[in-house]
Protein backbone atom coordinates (compact mmCIF):
# COMPACT_ATOMS: atom_id res chain seq x y z
CA UNK A 1 0.00 0.00 0.00
CA UNK A 2 2.80 2.37 0.97
CA UNK A 3 4.65 1.88 -2.32
CA UNK A 4 1.44 2.25 -4.31
CA UNK A 5 0.46 5.52 -2.68
CA UNK A 6 3.94 6.95 -3.27
CA UNK A 7 3.67 5.88 -6.90
CA UNK A 8 0.23 7.48 -7.26
CA UNK A 9 1.48 10.69 -5.65
CA UNK A 10 4.51 10.83 -7.98
CA UNK A 11 2.33 10.13 -10.99
CA UNK A 12 -0.08 12.89 -10.01
CA UNK A 13 2.86 15.28 -9.66
CA UNK A 14 4.16 14.27 -13.06
CA UNK A 15 0.76 14.87 -14.66
CA UNK A 16 0.63 18.25 -12.93
CA UNK A 17 4.08 19.13 -14.23
CA UNK A 18 3.10 18.22 -17.78
CA UNK A 19 -0.14 20.19 -17.39
CA UNK A 20 1.92 23.28 -16.60
CA UNK A 21 3.55 23.01 -20.01
CA UNK A 22 0.22 23.17 -21.84
CA UNK A 23 -0.43 26.91 -22.13
CA UNK A 24 -3.79 27.97 -20.66
CA UNK A 25 -3.79 31.20 -22.61
CA UNK A 26 -2.43 31.62 -26.12
CA UNK A 27 -1.19 35.09 -27.02
CA UNK A 28 -1.61 34.36 -30.69
CA UNK A 29 -3.46 36.13 -33.49
CA UNK A 30 -7.07 34.92 -33.85
CA UNK A 31 -7.88 32.25 -36.41
CA UNK A 32 -10.64 34.48 -37.83
CA UNK A 33 -9.37 37.85 -38.98
CA UNK A 34 -10.01 40.80 -41.29
CA UNK A 35 -7.68 41.22 -44.26
CA UNK A 36 -8.94 44.54 -45.59
CA UNK A 37 -11.60 45.92 -47.90
CA UNK A 38 -12.28 43.87 -51.05
CA UNK A 39 -11.33 46.84 -53.17
CA UNK A 40 -7.86 46.89 -51.57
CA UNK A 41 -7.06 43.77 -53.53
CA UNK A 42 -5.95 44.11 -57.13
CA UNK A 43 -7.01 41.64 -59.77
CA UNK A 44 -4.87 38.50 -59.50
CA UNK A 45 -2.93 37.16 -56.55
CA UNK A 46 -1.88 39.05 -53.42
CA UNK A 47 0.42 37.67 -50.72
CA UNK A 48 -0.40 38.68 -47.15
CA UNK A 49 2.95 38.08 -45.49
CA UNK A 50 1.78 38.65 -41.92
CA UNK A 51 -1.00 36.09 -42.33
CA UNK A 52 0.92 33.71 -44.60
CA UNK A 53 -2.03 33.74 -46.95
CA UNK A 54 -2.68 34.27 -50.66
CA UNK A 55 -5.81 36.12 -51.75
CA UNK A 56 -7.05 35.42 -55.29
CA UNK A 57 -9.29 37.95 -56.98
CA UNK A 58 -11.05 37.40 -60.29
CA UNK A 59 -13.54 40.17 -60.88
CA UNK A 60 -15.79 40.08 -57.85
CA UNK A 61 -14.80 36.56 -56.83
CA UNK A 62 -12.44 36.13 -53.89
CA UNK A 63 -10.60 33.06 -52.66
CA UNK A 64 -8.06 32.58 -49.86
CA UNK A 65 -5.43 29.83 -49.78
CA UNK A 66 -2.91 29.05 -47.05
CA UNK A 67 0.73 29.73 -47.90
CA UNK A 68 1.97 27.09 -45.45
CA UNK A 69 3.33 23.99 -47.14
CA UNK A 70 1.58 20.80 -46.03
CA UNK A 71 4.90 18.96 -45.87
CA UNK A 72 6.81 20.69 -43.07
CA UNK A 73 5.19 24.13 -42.74
CA UNK A 74 7.54 26.32 -44.80
CA UNK A 75 6.07 29.27 -46.71
CA UNK A 76 5.34 28.58 -50.39
CA UNK A 77 6.18 31.18 -53.04
CA UNK A 78 3.83 32.06 -55.88
CA UNK A 79 5.73 31.89 -59.15
CA UNK A 80 3.76 33.88 -61.75
CA UNK A 81 6.05 32.66 -64.54
CA UNK A 82 5.15 29.04 -63.76
CA UNK A 83 1.62 29.60 -62.40
CA UNK A 84 2.58 27.37 -59.48
CA UNK A 85 3.41 27.56 -55.78
CA UNK A 86 6.96 26.49 -54.94
CA UNK A 87 8.16 25.45 -51.49
CA UNK A 88 11.73 26.53 -50.82
CA UNK A 89 12.48 23.99 -48.11
CA UNK A 90 12.06 20.68 -49.89
CA UNK A 91 10.86 21.58 -53.37
CA UNK A 92 7.15 20.75 -53.19
CA UNK A 93 5.07 22.28 -55.97
CA UNK A 94 1.37 23.12 -55.95
CA UNK A 95 -0.90 24.06 -58.84
CA UNK A 96 -2.88 27.27 -58.92
CA UNK A 97 -5.70 25.26 -57.33
CA UNK A 98 -3.37 24.41 -54.43
CA UNK A 99 -3.08 20.78 -55.45
CA UNK A 100 0.25 19.14 -54.65
CA UNK A 101 1.69 18.16 -58.01
CA UNK A 102 5.27 17.22 -57.19
CA UNK A 103 7.74 17.04 -54.34
CA UNK A 104 7.22 15.66 -50.86
CA UNK A 105 4.02 17.54 -49.90
CA UNK A 106 1.43 14.93 -48.91
CA UNK A 107 -1.73 17.08 -49.17
CA UNK A 108 -3.11 20.07 -51.12
CA UNK A 109 -2.91 23.57 -49.63
CA UNK A 110 -6.08 24.32 -47.64
CA UNK A 111 -8.57 26.97 -48.88
CA UNK A 112 -10.34 29.09 -46.28
CA UNK A 113 -13.85 30.38 -45.86
CA UNK A 114 -14.41 34.05 -46.58
CA UNK A 115 -17.16 36.35 -45.38
CA UNK A 116 -17.95 40.04 -45.23
CA UNK A 117 -17.62 41.80 -41.89
CA UNK A 118 -20.25 44.45 -40.95
CA UNK A 119 -17.73 47.21 -41.75
CA UNK A 120 -17.31 45.86 -45.27
CA UNK A 121 -13.94 44.15 -44.74
CA UNK A 122 -13.13 40.70 -45.99
CA UNK A 123 -13.04 38.12 -43.17
CA UNK A 124 -10.92 34.97 -43.38
CA UNK A 125 -11.66 32.01 -41.14
CA UNK A 126 -8.53 29.84 -41.10
CA UNK A 127 -10.29 27.21 -38.97
CA UNK A 128 -12.85 26.63 -41.74
CA UNK A 129 -11.36 24.77 -44.68
CA UNK A 130 -13.43 24.77 -47.85
CA UNK A 131 -13.39 22.94 -51.18
CA UNK A 132 -10.97 23.98 -53.94
CA UNK A 133 -13.74 25.38 -56.15
CA UNK A 134 -15.06 27.62 -53.36
CA UNK A 135 -15.57 31.24 -54.38
CA UNK A 136 -16.79 34.16 -52.34
CA UNK A 137 -18.60 36.67 -54.54
CA UNK A 138 -19.62 40.19 -53.65
CA UNK B 1 51.98 30.15 -1.20
CA UNK B 2 53.58 27.02 0.24
CA UNK B 3 50.95 27.01 2.96
CA UNK B 4 48.09 27.36 0.48
CA UNK B 5 49.57 24.48 -1.47
CA UNK B 6 49.65 22.36 1.65
CA UNK B 7 46.01 23.21 2.50
CA UNK B 8 44.91 22.35 -1.04
CA UNK B 9 46.90 19.12 -0.87
CA UNK B 10 45.36 18.01 2.38
CA UNK B 11 41.92 18.82 0.95
CA UNK B 12 42.17 16.60 -2.11
CA UNK B 13 44.61 13.95 -0.80
CA UNK B 14 43.87 11.69 2.16
CA UNK B 15 47.56 10.90 2.23
CA UNK B 16 50.59 12.47 0.67
CA UNK B 17 52.46 10.31 -1.88
CA UNK B 18 56.27 10.37 -1.99
CA UNK B 19 56.70 9.18 -5.58
CA UNK B 20 54.82 8.71 -8.83
CA UNK B 21 54.54 5.04 -8.10
CA UNK B 22 53.06 5.67 -4.69
CA UNK B 23 50.70 8.19 -6.21
CA UNK B 24 49.55 5.86 -8.94
CA UNK B 25 48.89 3.08 -6.47
CA UNK B 26 46.73 5.36 -4.47
CA UNK B 27 44.69 6.98 -7.19
CA UNK B 28 41.58 5.90 -5.35
CA UNK B 29 42.54 8.26 -2.55
CA UNK B 30 42.42 11.30 -4.82
CA UNK B 31 39.20 13.00 -5.77
CA UNK B 32 40.25 13.79 -9.33
CA UNK B 33 41.90 10.47 -10.04
CA UNK B 34 39.67 7.95 -8.33
CA UNK B 35 37.94 7.09 -11.60
CA UNK B 36 41.22 5.96 -13.15
CA UNK B 37 42.72 2.51 -12.67
CA UNK B 38 46.11 2.46 -10.99
CA UNK B 39 47.73 0.82 -14.02
CA UNK B 40 46.66 1.10 -17.62
CA UNK B 41 47.73 -1.07 -20.53
CA UNK B 42 49.89 0.55 -23.17
CA UNK B 43 47.47 -0.76 -25.77
CA UNK B 44 44.53 1.13 -24.22
CA UNK B 45 46.63 4.25 -24.00
CA UNK B 46 48.02 4.10 -27.54
CA UNK B 47 46.91 6.78 -30.02
CA UNK B 48 46.24 4.17 -32.66
CA UNK B 49 43.73 1.97 -30.84
CA UNK B 50 41.05 4.37 -29.58
CA UNK B 51 42.27 7.42 -31.56
CA UNK B 52 41.35 9.10 -28.24
CA UNK B 53 38.02 10.10 -29.74
CA UNK B 54 36.07 9.65 -26.51
CA UNK B 55 38.46 11.88 -24.58
CA UNK B 56 38.37 14.33 -27.49
CA UNK B 57 34.55 14.43 -27.27
CA UNK B 58 34.68 14.92 -23.49
CA UNK B 59 37.18 17.77 -23.90
CA UNK B 60 34.91 19.38 -26.49
CA UNK B 61 32.03 19.14 -24.04
CA UNK B 62 34.17 20.79 -21.36
CA UNK B 63 34.97 23.65 -23.76
CA UNK B 64 31.29 23.91 -24.72
CA UNK B 65 30.29 24.06 -21.05
CA UNK B 66 32.88 26.74 -20.27
CA UNK B 67 32.16 28.96 -23.28
CA UNK B 68 28.42 28.33 -22.87
CA UNK B 69 28.45 29.42 -19.24
CA UNK B 70 30.13 32.66 -20.30
CA UNK B 71 27.65 33.22 -23.14
CA UNK B 72 24.84 32.89 -20.59
CA UNK B 73 25.80 36.30 -19.27
CA UNK B 74 25.25 38.01 -22.62
CA UNK B 75 22.40 36.16 -24.28
CA UNK B 76 18.77 37.24 -23.70
CA UNK B 77 16.19 34.49 -24.32
CA UNK B 78 13.42 36.72 -25.64
CA UNK B 79 11.97 36.82 -29.12
CA UNK B 80 12.51 40.59 -29.28
CA UNK B 81 16.05 40.66 -27.88
CA UNK B 82 17.66 37.32 -28.69
CA UNK B 83 18.86 38.28 -32.16
CA UNK B 84 20.16 41.66 -31.02
CA UNK B 85 21.93 40.16 -28.01
CA UNK B 86 23.77 37.85 -30.42
CA UNK B 87 24.64 40.92 -32.50
CA UNK B 88 26.02 42.48 -29.32
CA UNK B 89 28.02 39.34 -28.55
CA UNK B 90 29.44 39.53 -32.07
CA UNK B 91 30.18 43.25 -32.21
CA UNK B 92 30.12 44.81 -28.75
CA UNK B 93 31.21 42.29 -26.13
CA UNK B 94 35.02 42.18 -25.92
CA UNK B 95 36.14 38.82 -27.36
CA UNK B 96 32.43 37.96 -27.67
CA UNK B 97 32.67 36.86 -31.28
CA UNK B 98 35.60 34.59 -30.40
CA UNK B 99 33.62 33.10 -27.53
CA UNK B 100 30.64 32.41 -29.76
CA UNK B 101 32.79 31.07 -32.59
CA UNK B 102 34.63 28.70 -30.24
CA UNK B 103 31.33 27.49 -28.81
CA UNK B 104 29.98 26.93 -32.31
CA UNK B 105 33.09 25.14 -33.58
CA UNK B 106 33.27 22.91 -30.53
CA UNK B 107 29.61 22.00 -31.12
CA UNK B 108 30.19 21.12 -34.78
CA UNK B 109 33.28 19.11 -33.90
CA UNK B 110 31.52 17.32 -31.05
CA UNK B 111 28.85 15.93 -33.39
CA UNK B 112 31.57 14.68 -35.75
CA UNK B 113 33.82 13.30 -33.01
CA UNK B 114 31.04 11.48 -31.15
CA UNK B 115 29.98 9.91 -34.45
CA UNK B 116 33.58 8.88 -35.26
CA UNK B 117 33.93 7.51 -31.72
CA UNK B 118 30.94 5.24 -32.38
CA UNK B 119 32.47 4.18 -35.69
CA UNK B 120 35.69 3.28 -33.86
CA UNK B 121 33.76 1.26 -31.27
CA UNK B 122 32.01 -0.58 -34.08
CA UNK B 123 35.15 -1.43 -36.06
CA UNK B 124 36.89 -2.72 -32.91
CA UNK B 125 33.81 -4.74 -31.83
CA UNK B 126 34.02 -2.97 -28.48
CA UNK B 127 30.27 -3.35 -27.88
CA UNK B 128 30.33 -7.06 -27.08
CA UNK B 129 29.36 -8.78 -23.86
CA UNK B 130 28.53 -6.56 -20.94
CA UNK B 131 30.02 -3.60 -22.83
CA UNK B 132 26.73 -3.50 -24.73
CA UNK B 133 25.39 -1.27 -21.95
CA UNK B 134 28.05 1.30 -22.63
CA UNK B 135 27.19 1.05 -26.35
CA UNK B 136 23.58 1.89 -25.44
CA UNK B 137 24.62 4.78 -23.20
CA UNK B 138 26.79 5.92 -26.11
CA UNK B 139 23.85 5.86 -28.52
CA UNK B 140 21.81 8.00 -26.11
CA UNK B 141 24.79 10.35 -25.66
CA UNK B 142 24.97 10.77 -29.44
CA UNK B 143 21.26 11.60 -29.63
CA UNK B 144 21.58 14.07 -26.73
CA UNK B 145 24.54 15.65 -28.56
CA UNK B 146 22.37 16.13 -31.66
CA UNK B 147 19.52 17.63 -29.64
CA UNK B 148 22.00 19.96 -27.93
CA UNK B 149 23.23 21.14 -31.34
CA UNK B 150 19.68 21.57 -32.61
CA UNK B 151 18.49 23.51 -29.55
CA UNK B 152 21.70 25.55 -29.69
CA UNK B 153 21.28 26.95 -33.16
CA UNK B 154 17.66 27.88 -32.40
CA UNK B 155 18.72 30.41 -29.80
CA UNK B 156 19.94 33.29 -32.06
CA UNK B 157 16.35 33.50 -33.41
CA UNK B 158 17.56 34.30 -36.89
CA UNK B 159 16.18 32.84 -40.11
CA UNK B 160 18.16 29.61 -39.64
CA UNK B 161 16.73 29.21 -36.12
CA UNK B 162 13.18 30.02 -37.05
CA UNK B 163 12.90 27.70 -40.04
CA UNK B 164 14.85 24.89 -38.36
CA UNK B 165 12.38 25.07 -35.49
CA UNK B 166 9.47 25.21 -37.95
CA UNK B 167 10.66 22.10 -39.75
CA UNK B 168 11.80 20.30 -36.59
CA UNK B 169 8.48 20.71 -34.83
CA UNK B 170 6.58 19.91 -38.05
CA UNK B 171 8.44 16.59 -38.17
CA UNK B 172 7.23 15.93 -34.61
CA UNK B 173 3.67 16.71 -35.67
CA UNK B 174 3.83 14.12 -38.45
CA UNK B 175 3.82 11.34 -35.83
CA UNK B 176 0.43 9.60 -36.10
CA UNK B 177 -2.14 10.36 -33.36
CA UNK B 178 0.18 12.04 -30.82
CA UNK B 179 2.06 14.27 -33.27
CA UNK B 180 -0.05 17.41 -32.98
CA UNK B 181 -0.04 17.31 -29.18
CA UNK B 182 3.74 16.81 -29.13
CA UNK B 183 4.20 19.80 -31.42
CA UNK B 184 1.84 21.90 -29.29
CA UNK B 185 3.85 20.96 -26.20
CA UNK B 186 7.24 21.67 -27.84
CA UNK B 187 6.14 24.96 -29.37
CA UNK B 188 4.06 26.01 -26.37
CA UNK B 189 1.20 27.03 -28.66
CA UNK B 190 0.29 26.81 -32.32
CA UNK B 191 2.69 29.47 -33.57
CA UNK B 192 6.43 29.66 -32.86
CA UNK B 193 7.11 32.40 -30.36
CA UNK B 194 8.32 33.29 -26.90
CA UNK B 195 7.17 29.99 -25.36
CA UNK B 196 9.10 27.98 -27.95
CA UNK B 197 12.30 29.95 -27.53
CA UNK B 198 12.17 29.72 -23.74
CA UNK B 199 11.48 26.00 -23.83
CA UNK B 200 14.44 25.23 -26.03
CA UNK B 201 16.58 27.66 -24.03
CA UNK B 202 15.82 25.74 -20.83
CA UNK B 203 16.52 22.43 -22.59
CA UNK B 204 19.77 23.68 -24.09
CA UNK B 205 21.14 25.26 -20.94
CA UNK B 206 20.10 22.86 -18.27
CA UNK B 207 18.21 19.68 -19.03
CA UNK B 208 20.22 18.39 -21.99
CA UNK B 209 23.70 19.20 -20.60
CA UNK B 210 22.72 17.85 -17.17
CA UNK B 211 21.48 14.66 -18.79
CA UNK B 212 24.63 14.44 -20.87
CA UNK B 213 26.82 14.92 -17.79
CA UNK B 214 24.97 12.21 -15.90
CA UNK B 215 25.25 9.76 -18.80
CA UNK B 216 28.91 10.70 -19.24
CA UNK B 217 29.57 9.78 -15.60
CA UNK B 218 27.75 6.48 -16.11
CA UNK B 219 29.75 5.91 -19.33
CA UNK B 220 33.07 6.38 -17.48
CA UNK B 221 31.99 4.25 -14.54
CA UNK B 222 30.99 1.44 -16.86
CA UNK B 223 34.36 1.51 -18.64
CA UNK B 224 36.00 0.75 -15.30
CA UNK B 225 33.45 -1.89 -14.34
CA UNK B 226 33.75 -3.56 -17.74
CA UNK B 227 37.50 -3.92 -17.24
CA UNK B 228 38.79 -0.95 -19.21
CA UNK B 229 38.78 -0.47 -22.96
CA UNK B 230 37.96 -3.48 -25.13
CA UNK B 231 41.64 -3.77 -26.10
CA UNK B 232 42.12 -5.12 -22.55
CA UNK B 233 39.94 -8.13 -23.41
CA UNK B 234 42.25 -8.83 -26.27
CA UNK B 235 45.31 -8.58 -24.04
CA UNK B 236 43.73 -10.91 -21.48
CA UNK B 237 42.78 -13.26 -24.30
CA UNK B 238 46.36 -13.35 -25.57
CA UNK B 239 47.95 -13.81 -22.15
CA UNK B 240 45.45 -16.47 -21.10
CA UNK B 241 47.38 -18.99 -23.13
CA UNK B 242 50.40 -18.36 -20.90
CA UNK B 243 50.52 -19.38 -17.26
CA UNK B 244 50.14 -16.30 -15.06
CA UNK B 245 51.24 -16.65 -11.44
CA UNK B 246 48.46 -15.83 -9.00
CA UNK B 247 49.30 -12.70 -7.07
CA UNK B 248 49.04 -13.15 -3.33
CA UNK B 249 48.25 -9.50 -2.74
CA UNK B 250 45.06 -9.44 -4.81
CA UNK B 251 41.57 -9.77 -3.42
CA UNK B 252 39.69 -12.37 -5.34
CA UNK B 253 36.30 -11.63 -3.92
CA UNK B 254 34.65 -8.57 -2.62
CA UNK B 255 34.97 -9.09 1.17
CA UNK B 256 33.81 -12.64 0.57
CA UNK B 257 30.44 -11.45 -0.66
CA UNK B 258 30.96 -12.43 -4.27
CA UNK B 259 32.55 -15.52 -5.70
CA UNK B 260 34.97 -16.02 -8.55
CA UNK B 261 37.42 -13.61 -10.13
CA UNK B 262 36.21 -10.15 -11.02
CA UNK B 263 37.20 -8.56 -14.30
CA UNK B 264 39.30 -6.04 -12.38
CA UNK B 265 41.37 -8.83 -10.86
CA UNK B 266 41.76 -10.49 -14.24
CA UNK B 267 42.93 -7.14 -15.55
CA UNK B 268 45.50 -6.56 -12.83
CA UNK B 269 46.79 -10.10 -13.27
CA UNK B 270 47.90 -9.58 -16.86
CA UNK B 271 49.25 -6.04 -16.48
CA UNK B 272 52.94 -5.86 -15.71
CA UNK B 273 55.87 -3.53 -16.35
CA UNK B 274 56.21 -4.68 -19.96
CA UNK B 275 52.68 -3.98 -21.17
CA UNK B 276 51.35 -1.20 -18.94
CA UNK B 277 52.09 2.12 -17.28
CA UNK B 278 50.94 3.97 -14.18
CA UNK B 279 47.74 5.87 -14.86
CA UNK B 280 49.24 8.77 -12.97
CA UNK B 281 51.11 10.41 -14.56
CA UNK B 282 50.90 8.52 -17.91
CA UNK B 283 47.17 8.71 -18.58
CA UNK B 284 46.70 12.04 -16.82
CA UNK B 285 49.41 13.62 -18.93
CA UNK B 286 47.88 12.39 -22.18
CA UNK B 287 44.41 13.58 -21.24
CA UNK B 288 45.87 17.00 -20.48
CA UNK B 289 47.58 16.89 -23.87
CA UNK B 290 44.32 16.05 -25.67
CA UNK B 291 42.54 18.83 -23.80
CA UNK B 292 45.21 21.31 -24.87
CA UNK B 293 45.00 20.07 -28.43
CA UNK B 294 41.20 20.40 -28.45
CA UNK B 295 41.46 23.93 -27.10
CA UNK B 296 44.01 24.88 -29.74
CA UNK B 297 41.98 23.39 -32.60
CA UNK B 298 38.69 25.04 -31.56
CA UNK B 299 40.42 28.36 -30.89
CA UNK B 300 42.24 28.29 -34.21
CA UNK B 301 39.05 27.47 -36.11
CA UNK B 302 37.21 30.20 -34.19
CA UNK B 303 39.89 32.73 -35.08
CA UNK B 304 39.89 31.85 -38.77
CA UNK B 305 36.16 31.27 -39.33
CA UNK B 306 33.77 33.59 -37.48
CA UNK B 307 30.18 32.47 -36.82
CA UNK B 308 27.53 33.35 -39.36
CA UNK B 309 24.27 35.02 -38.40
CA UNK B 310 21.35 35.26 -40.82
CA UNK B 311 18.61 37.90 -40.98
CA UNK B 312 16.30 38.21 -37.96
CA UNK B 313 13.56 35.56 -37.86
CA UNK B 314 10.86 36.40 -40.40
CA UNK B 315 7.77 34.16 -40.32
CA UNK B 316 6.65 35.44 -43.73
CA UNK B 317 9.76 34.54 -45.71
CA UNK B 318 11.39 31.15 -45.92
CA UNK B 319 15.01 31.44 -47.10
CA UNK B 320 15.61 29.95 -50.56
CA UNK B 321 16.99 27.37 -50.03
CA UNK B 322 16.55 26.78 -46.28
CA UNK B 323 19.33 24.41 -45.30
CA UNK B 324 19.99 22.78 -41.93
CA UNK B 325 23.57 22.46 -40.62
CA UNK B 326 25.53 19.66 -42.29
CA UNK B 327 24.85 17.01 -39.66
CA UNK B 328 21.10 17.24 -40.28
CA UNK B 329 21.24 17.59 -44.06
CA UNK B 330 21.04 13.83 -44.64
CA UNK B 331 17.75 13.92 -42.72
CA UNK B 332 16.59 16.96 -44.68
CA UNK B 333 17.45 15.09 -47.89
CA UNK B 334 15.51 12.07 -46.63
CA UNK B 335 12.39 14.04 -45.62
CA UNK B 336 12.44 15.69 -49.04
CA UNK B 337 12.45 12.42 -50.97
CA UNK B 338 10.58 9.85 -48.88
CA UNK B 339 6.95 10.97 -49.17
CA UNK B 340 4.94 7.99 -50.35
CA UNK B 341 1.80 8.55 -52.43
CA UNK B 342 -0.60 5.82 -53.43
CA UNK B 343 -3.61 7.40 -55.09
CA UNK B 344 -5.04 9.92 -52.66
CA UNK B 345 -3.41 8.21 -49.69
CA UNK B 346 -0.03 9.59 -48.71
CA UNK B 347 2.52 9.37 -45.92
CA UNK B 348 4.57 12.51 -45.33
CA UNK B 349 8.33 12.36 -45.74
CA UNK B 350 8.43 14.05 -42.35
CA UNK B 351 7.27 10.80 -40.77
CA UNK B 352 9.31 8.41 -42.92
CA UNK B 353 12.57 10.33 -43.34
CA UNK B 354 12.33 12.38 -40.15
CA UNK B 355 11.22 9.75 -37.68
CA UNK B 356 10.93 6.18 -39.00
CA UNK B 357 14.31 5.92 -40.75
CA UNK B 358 16.31 7.47 -37.86
CA UNK B 359 14.36 5.27 -35.41
CA UNK B 360 15.17 2.23 -37.53
CA UNK B 361 18.89 3.14 -37.57
CA UNK B 362 18.90 3.53 -33.77
CA UNK B 363 17.13 0.19 -33.40
CA UNK B 364 19.62 -1.42 -35.77
CA UNK B 365 22.52 -0.06 -33.69
CA UNK B 366 20.82 -1.45 -30.59
CA UNK B 367 20.34 -5.00 -31.87
CA UNK B 368 23.60 -5.22 -33.83
CA UNK B 369 25.73 -6.45 -30.87
CA UNK B 370 23.43 -9.46 -30.66
CA UNK B 371 23.62 -10.18 -34.38
CA UNK B 372 27.41 -10.03 -34.26
CA UNK B 373 28.49 -13.68 -33.90
CA UNK B 374 32.25 -13.14 -34.37
CA UNK B 375 34.62 -15.04 -32.03
CA UNK B 376 35.78 -13.56 -28.71
CA UNK B 377 39.25 -12.72 -30.03
CA UNK B 378 37.66 -10.19 -32.44
CA UNK B 379 36.92 -7.90 -29.50
CA UNK B 380 39.29 -4.97 -29.17
CA UNK B 381 40.93 -5.42 -32.58
CA UNK B 382 40.50 -3.12 -35.57
CA UNK B 383 38.87 -4.77 -38.62
CA UNK B 384 39.07 -8.36 -37.36
CA UNK B 385 38.93 -10.87 -40.23
CA UNK B 386 35.82 -12.61 -38.91
CA UNK B 387 33.86 -9.33 -39.03
CA UNK B 388 34.62 -8.40 -42.62
CA UNK B 389 31.06 -8.76 -43.90
CA UNK B 390 29.41 -6.72 -41.13
CA UNK B 391 32.14 -4.08 -41.39
CA UNK B 392 31.28 -3.71 -45.08
CA UNK B 393 27.55 -3.36 -44.34
CA UNK B 394 28.21 -0.83 -41.59
CA UNK B 395 30.57 1.15 -43.85
CA UNK B 396 27.93 1.21 -46.58
CA UNK B 397 25.31 2.60 -44.17
CA UNK B 398 27.75 5.29 -43.00
CA UNK B 399 28.68 6.07 -46.60
CA UNK B 400 25.02 6.44 -47.56
CA UNK B 401 24.57 9.01 -44.79
CA UNK B 402 27.76 10.83 -45.84
CA UNK B 403 26.70 10.87 -49.52
CA UNK B 404 23.29 12.29 -48.56
CA UNK B 405 25.08 14.96 -46.51
CA UNK B 406 27.33 15.83 -49.48
CA UNK B 407 24.30 16.05 -51.80
CA UNK B 408 22.55 18.29 -49.27
CA UNK B 409 25.52 20.58 -48.71
CA UNK B 410 26.86 20.96 -52.25
CA UNK B 411 24.26 19.82 -54.77
CA UNK B 412 20.98 21.31 -53.57
CA UNK B 413 19.92 24.78 -54.61
CA UNK B 414 16.74 26.87 -54.65
CA UNK B 415 13.54 24.84 -54.10
CA UNK B 416 15.74 21.86 -53.25
CA UNK B 417 16.51 21.38 -56.94
CA UNK B 418 19.62 19.51 -57.94
CA UNK B 419 22.55 21.63 -59.16
CA UNK B 420 26.12 20.60 -59.91
CA UNK B 421 28.69 22.75 -58.10
CA UNK B 422 29.71 24.36 -61.42
CA UNK B 423 26.11 25.25 -62.34
CA UNK B 424 24.86 28.69 -61.37
CA UNK B 425 21.77 28.99 -59.24
CA UNK B 426 18.95 30.99 -60.86
CA UNK B 427 18.31 34.52 -59.69
CA UNK B 428 15.80 34.43 -56.82
CA UNK B 429 13.35 37.20 -55.93
CA UNK B 430 14.14 38.68 -52.53
CA UNK B 431 11.25 39.69 -50.33
CA UNK B 432 13.29 41.62 -47.77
Amino acid sequence: MGKLSILIALLAEAVGAIKAFIPSVLYEPPSKFKVGKPDDFPEGITFLSGRRLYIFRTGNDFRAVSAICTHLYCVVDWRPDQNEFYCSCHGSRFSQEGINISGPAPKPLPWYQLSLAPDGSLNVDSKEAVKQDYKFSI
Amino acid sequence: MEKLKRIWRSLIWAWSPKSNREASESVIRNFWLHWFPSRISLRSMSWGYSLWLGVFAACLFAILALTGLLLLFFYIPSVQSAYWSIKDIENVVVFGSLLRAQHRWAAHLMVAVVFLHMVRVFFTAAYRGQRVWNWYIGIVLFIVTLFLSFSGYLLPWDQLSYWALTIGTAIASSIPLLGRSIRFLLVGGNILGQNSLLRFYALHNFFLPAGLLFLFALHMWRIRKDGGLASMDNLIHETKSKEIPVSPSKTYSLLGVTEGTTIQVATTEVLDESNSAHASPGLVRRIALVFLLTTIITLALALIFPSPLEEPANPAVTPIPAKAPWYFLWLQELIAITTIKIGTFSISGGLIGGILIPAFLILLAAVWPFLDKSPADAVGVWFHRSRRRQNVIFTLICLAVIILIIIGVYLRGPYWNFYWPWQDWPEMPTLF
